[in-house]
């Protein structure tokens, strides 16, 4: 892979150096300032970075501001920016995550752990390429035959990217952060979900569509829970995971109401201009204190399972209204 | 680091050659923050202490320098709290003053160690 590390200090600098001339098979190019990076990402049109690497704790631009700034570039949007933090730095994690951060890792840190959330990366830039491949591919075929076309490129179990949503984060990124959560964090933290109903039948229209759909919905959770401290995730099948460090606990049913209300006073449409009827279900709220931290992506997988339920139950209701006989009152 | 580095023993050298400035640099903010009368000044120059113990904190541990790491590190909290303390720190200015003071001791420590293998 072709990386960019960023960091104030150029010890840590030459340790990756050191460390990539030995393990081999990544290039890394050295910057020791926010602006001297986005210098050398500008320059890098020909071969673009695969991976960032930045430190949290940086004169004039810290690593959140530059991740922030990296995130704006197009090309970027989706490269994986990994934290290098001291574990002081956890306050600024949460934002380096809310500014599009993918993993992160503390420092003084172990050779063998960076090689293996390397190993990590690598995994995911492949898979990416192919995504983002796909994705482009259906958009033009789309384009061509103007849209209705039914996709079956992007899965509808496939956590598709969203951008430019505020707390909204990657799927992967949510992972890396719920995994690393600190017992003191998970004593104040809640997961929940919201599933878009019937999202089978919105998956029929073309994937360009049905992303922007997703990503019209996550707009409308990030608004409606705005004021409140969380990260959200688009975890696939029309299911969003959040997770709230604040010790806030939702009333969920009030708060779906919330969400179908402001979905309600949006209108959303594909691209012929017809209306999209979207409602999302809401699962349960699911605390995460005295949770291990191999448990608390279980915890996320449930509040995920619960709000897929939900809406499942959701459409049963609706369609066993009518199956039901009317009885006559004696 | 328990998977050790080839190369590692010139970037130690390198880093011990850095502690040098580094500590003097510490102990200089240090005095002038204890003798500062004004809270500004006396928190601008312990800030100043403290992000260059961080980059100390972020590194020694991975160059086989554990306890500076841990010592720099502690110190680093201690300032923190000391300074983002809106009434009562947990930490009064005496006590960072003394964790500053143990961890300029334990650098001076490896900087004489490194300077007695280069006159042997």
């Amino acid at each position: 892979m072709k990386i960019l590390a960023v960091d104030d200090d150029p010890i840590i600098l030459e340790i990756l150096l050191q460390f990539a001339e030995v393990i081999g098979g990544h290039s890394i190019t050295t910057a020791l300032s926010g602006a001297e990076a986005l210098e050398l990402i500008e320059k890098s049109t020909g071969t673009p970075f695969d991976c960032f690497l930045f430190d949290i704790q940086m004169p004039l631009m810290d690593g959140i501001e530059l991740t922030r700034t990296v995130r704006r570039i197009k090309r970027h949007a989706d490269t994986p920016i990994l934290m290098l933090t001291a574990m002081s730095d956890k306050r600024y994690v949460d934002d380096a995550f809310s500014a599009g951060a993918t993993d992160y890792l503390t420092k003084p840190f172990e050779i063998s752990e960076l090689k293996a959330r390397l190993t990590l990366v690598e995994g995911l830039v492949h898979s990416r390429k192919a995504r983002t491949g796909k994705i482009f591919a259906t958009q033009s075929r789309a384009t061509a035959s103007q849209v209705g076309e039914v996709s079956g490129n992007v899965q509808l179990h496939e956590p598709v990217p969203i951008y430019d949503v505020d707390n909204v984060i990657d799927y992967i990124a949510m992972e890396n952060y719920v995994r690393q959560l600190s017992r003191s964090s998970m004593f104040g933290s809640t997961t929940f979900a919201f599933t878009i109903r019937n999202v089978e039948e919105h998956h029929t229209m073309s994937a360009f569509e049905f992303t922007s759909l997703i990503s019209d919905v996550a707009e409308i959770i990030s608004d409606t829970l705005a004021g409140h401290q969380f990260l959200m995730s688009y975890a696939g099948g029309g299911t969003f995971v959040c997770v709230t460090e604040s010790g806030w606990r939702p009333a969920m049913p009030a708060l779906m109401d919330a969400v179908n209300l402001a979905l309600s006073r949006t209108e959303l449409y594909n691209n012929s201009g017809e209306q999209l009827y979207v409602r999302v279900s809401a699962g349960e709220a699911i605390r995460l204190i005295w949770k291990s931290a191999d448990s608390v992506m279980d915890a996320v997988a449930a509040a995920y399972t619960s709000a897929e339920e939900a809406s499942a139950r959701h459409e049963r209701a609706k369609n066993d209204f009518w199956l039901v006989e009317p009885r006559a009152n004696f | 680091m328990s998977e050790e580095l080839p190369g590692l023993e010139r970037i130690r050298v390198k880093f011990l050659d850095m502690l040098e400035d580094r500590q003097a640099s510490i102990a200089q903010h240090a005095l002038r923050a204890w003798e500062s009368d004004d809270k500004a000044s006396r928190n601008n120059n312990l800030l100043s202490a403290q992000n260059i113990l961080h980059q100390i904190a972020g590194t020694a541990g991975s160059l086989g320098f554990g306890p500076l790491g841990e010592a720099a590190r502690a110190c680093e909290h201690q300032i923190i709290d000391h300074i983002e303390a809106a009434v009562a720190p947990r930490h009064s200015l005496v006590d960072v003053m003394l964790s500053m003071d143990h961890f300029v001791s334990i650098s001076r420590t490896l900087l004489n160690e490194k300077s007695r293998r280069r006159a042997s």
